[in-house]
């Protein structure tokens, strides 16, 4: 009975979530820091934020296709990409050299304590945020082949 | 249980009357992980007396301006989940606090999660898979009045279970930005200093030949040059009691320790390679000294992860290398006061139109990694050591990692992996023998629409003793964006007992949409380590249907 309550009570907190960038700072991977309050702040551009890791098989596709698309992405879309990279130091100095190697052409930052991800109460990876005016306003939780075209959608519409 | 209640309640009313309000933000997150262990004769399954288990996580913040309030509770009903933390117990509040943040001081009171440096000498930092909640319950401030200088200090008591330890913990922490100092404008340089005291009073040893305080120091640098990057970290731990076996605090056998972390790499468009290198001494730091070596990582002060390319595949995931931070001198055969080592890393991408890279391009990625115990002269019975600085004494584990993904047109691609490894399991996990492995995985995608695709793995263990060879395959089929199901198997065929050629089968789905995962899964866990970020928990075999659930709001 109270998980029920619990349930019910979580549900409501659904109807008047609205969530925005934490005023946090965090590392590109030239060790610079970068303010996701002042950084992403474009008016009505669309910031794409990938969380991810190196070990992440799934992450990595997801950024594989979207490296592969954005440019054709950005002819109807205003939008950039931002790669999180969730590595905690044991596998953070892969982030460069595999960036790097893979060729991606968008922003890195290292959420090296997981800050940010905790702060959006992120269980599991790949996981993505659409921000616009500093607003959350889509998430997508996992990635699966496709997911992008769904997501261009989506961007279309905002 | 009504605690929770009692502060959601506080919370739902202040959020809701706040509504008017501009800029008030109300945000959280809910995770369920719950376990029915079913009973099986074939497996070597003890049946646990409450069958239904689950762990639950539900994160409440509030935001207003500048302040950030936040409260968890967890709840673990009937019991947690099989070999998390007995400590983790029923329904309660677990974690809260409130944050003041500007641009140049962020203050917190009540738990906080915080890290210096590497994290080698402290971080706090949660895992619920692997049972890790290690925050410190206090107060945190975070002073940067310039962009050159950030100073850290933080006082607390680190969480154990839904209470906090009896010893004190200390830290403070510089970090200086060299290079914006001087303006430089290609390169990066900073530099980092940090100090963490634990004081902790051991009550069960009344003349102690070591402090109450144990005192460590870190300096650290990372540089950054166009393609060119390196970065070192050298820490610093008081002499105190080594703990060779958990709750054995010995008065006779005091030590110092140390570490020492080096990183270096280059990369360019296409090209990237990167090694690093590390020595532990005698670094195992937990807020109470008792502690040391629990298999729950309860307590936890730093972050020792193995250094090692964290694996994708099940039977990659077999052998996998812990890091051996501690002391362990128990006969002549078993001789470990750290480790010494490292890895190297290689990625590269064979260009599209190249011959290699074919049309869509191929990417490779190497991976060589090569741990040994610190070497050194071990007196016993006496129990005593003088290691030797790049002593390198017996091999502990080695593996070489190849990995090419190859796209072949819009509908293909295709990942090939090979592994070997030699994993000592007589000096990592103090048991017997010595496993000699290898590993091919195989795994394709294919899209039959813009939405739909099927993933399919193959795998093979060679093994040249212990439990021997494994065949595992894994089929996933995504129905649509929102809809995918599985099946595997992971099949210990080659097991010398006929008893233990077991199945380890799963069958499951899962559903997201938006910002909400939900996934149900029948089968059979393997027993063994389940690691993350090269931590490990150990899970026994069982089987049973799971159910979890995340969501965001």
């Amino acid at each position: 009975m109270k998980k029920i309550q619990l349930l019910l009570l979580f549900v409501g907190f659904n109807l008047f979530a609205q969530k925005e960038l934490p005023n946090l700072s965090l590392n590109n991977l030239d060790g610079k820091s970068v303010s996701l309050k002042t950084e992403f702040a474009e008016k009505d551009k669309i910031y794409i934020f990938s969380f991810w890791a190196t070990w992440c098989t799934p992450c990595i596709q997801e950024l594989d296709e979207m490296n592969d698309v954005q440019e054709e992405w950005k002819k109807s879309v205003n939008f950039e990409i931002v790669a999180i990279a969730t590595d905690d130091s044991r596998t953070q100095k892969r982030v460069k050299p595999l960036i790097n190697g893979k060729g991606w052409d968008f922003k890195v930052l290292l959420d090296t304590n997981q800050d940010f991800k905790r702060y959006l109460s992120i269980v599991n990876i790949p996981y993505t945020i659409v921000v616009k005016n500093q607003q959350i306003v889509h998430i997508q939780n996992g990635y699966v082949p496709g997911n992008e075209n769904e997501l261009l959608a989506k961007l279309k519409s905002l | 249980m009504k605690k929770v209640l009692f502060c959601l309640s506080i919370l739902f009313s202040v959020g809701a009357s706040a509504q008017e309000k501009e800029k008030l933000n109300f945000f959280g997150g809910f995770e369920s992980n719950s376990q029915w262990y079913l009973k099986y004769t074939d497996l070597n399954v003890e049946h646990p007396k409450h069958p239904i288990r689950s762990n639950n996580y539900l994160f409440l913040n509030l935001k207003y301006k500048g302040w950030t309030a936040g409260i968890q509770g967890e709840s673990y009903e009937d019991e947690a989940l099989l070999n998390y933390n007995p400590k983790y117990n029923k329904t309660d509040v677990a974690t809260y606090f409130v944050q003041y943040k500007n641009e140049t001081v962020d203050l917190t009171a009540g738990y906080f999660y915080e890290q210096f440096g590497s994290g080698l000498l402290m971080r706090q930092w949660e895992d619920r898979q692997l049972g890790i909640n290690n925050a410190l319950r206090g107060g945190r401030i975070i002073f940067t009045p310039t962009k050159w200088f950030t100073l850290k200090g933080v006082y607390g008591r680190q969480r154990t279970g839904f209470d906090v330890t009896d010893s004190d913990i200390y830290g403070t922490d510089f970090e200086f930005g060299i290079s914006d100092i001087f303006k430089m404008e290609t390169t990066e340089l900073s530099i980092g200093l940090s100090y963490v005291g634990r004081d902790e009073k051991m009550l069960t040893i009344p003349d102690p030949n070591f402090a109450d305080r144990t005192d460590a120091y870190a300096g650290r640098i990372n540089f950054a040059h166009k393609g060119y990057y390196a970065s070192a970290e050298y820490d610093y731990k008081s002499k105190d009691a080594v703990v060779e076996k958990k709750e054995e605090v010995k008065n006779t056998f005091i030590k110092p320790g140390n570490a020492l972390l080096v990183n270096m790499g280059y990369s360019k468009k296409g090209f990237g390679i990167d090694g690093t290198f590390r020595r532990l001494e005698n670094m195992s730091f937990y807020s109470e000294r008792a502690a040391n070596k629990n298999q729950f990582n309860d307590r936890i002060m730093n972050f020792l992860p193995s250094l090692t390319k964290q694996q994708h595949y099940n039977l990659a995931n077999i052998y996998v290398y812990q890091a051996q931070p501690g002391v362990n001198l128990a006969d002549n055969t078993v001789l470990k006061a750290g480790e010494i080592g490292g890895q190297i890393d290689l990625f590269y991408n064979f260009k599209k139109g190249s011959a290699l890279g074919g049309k869509h391009g191929t990417k490779l990625a190497l991976n060589y990694a090569d741990w040994h115990a610190l070497g050194g002269d071990f007196y016993l019975p006496k129990k005593d050591y003088n290691t030797d600085y790049f002593g390198f004494g017996k091999r502990m584990f080695t593996e070489y990692n190849v990995e090419v993904t190859k796209k072949w047109n819009e509908k293909w691609q295709s990942m090939f992996s090979y592994i070997n490894q030699y994993y000592n399991a007589k000096l990592i996990e103090e048991t017997y023998g010595v496993v000699k492995t290898n590993v091919l995985a195989a795994e394709g995608t294919y899209k039959f629409t813009a939405t739909r695709s099927i993933r399919i793995v193959g795998e093979h263990l060679w093994a040249d003793t212990d439990k021997k060879n494994w065949a595992a395959a894994t089929a996933e089929f995504n129905i649509n964006p929102k809809f995918s199901v599985y099946g595997s198997d992971m099949y210990n065929y080659g097991n010398d007992d006929p008893e233990m050629q077991n199945h380890y089968y799963n069958v499951g789905g899962a559903f997201r949409r938006k910002s909400t995962r939900i996934a149900l899964n029948y089968g059979r866990q393997r027993g063994g380590l389940v690691c993350v970020g090269g931590v490990c928990r150990y899970v026994p075999e069982s089987s049973g249907i799971s159910l979890s659930l995340n969501t965001t709001f």
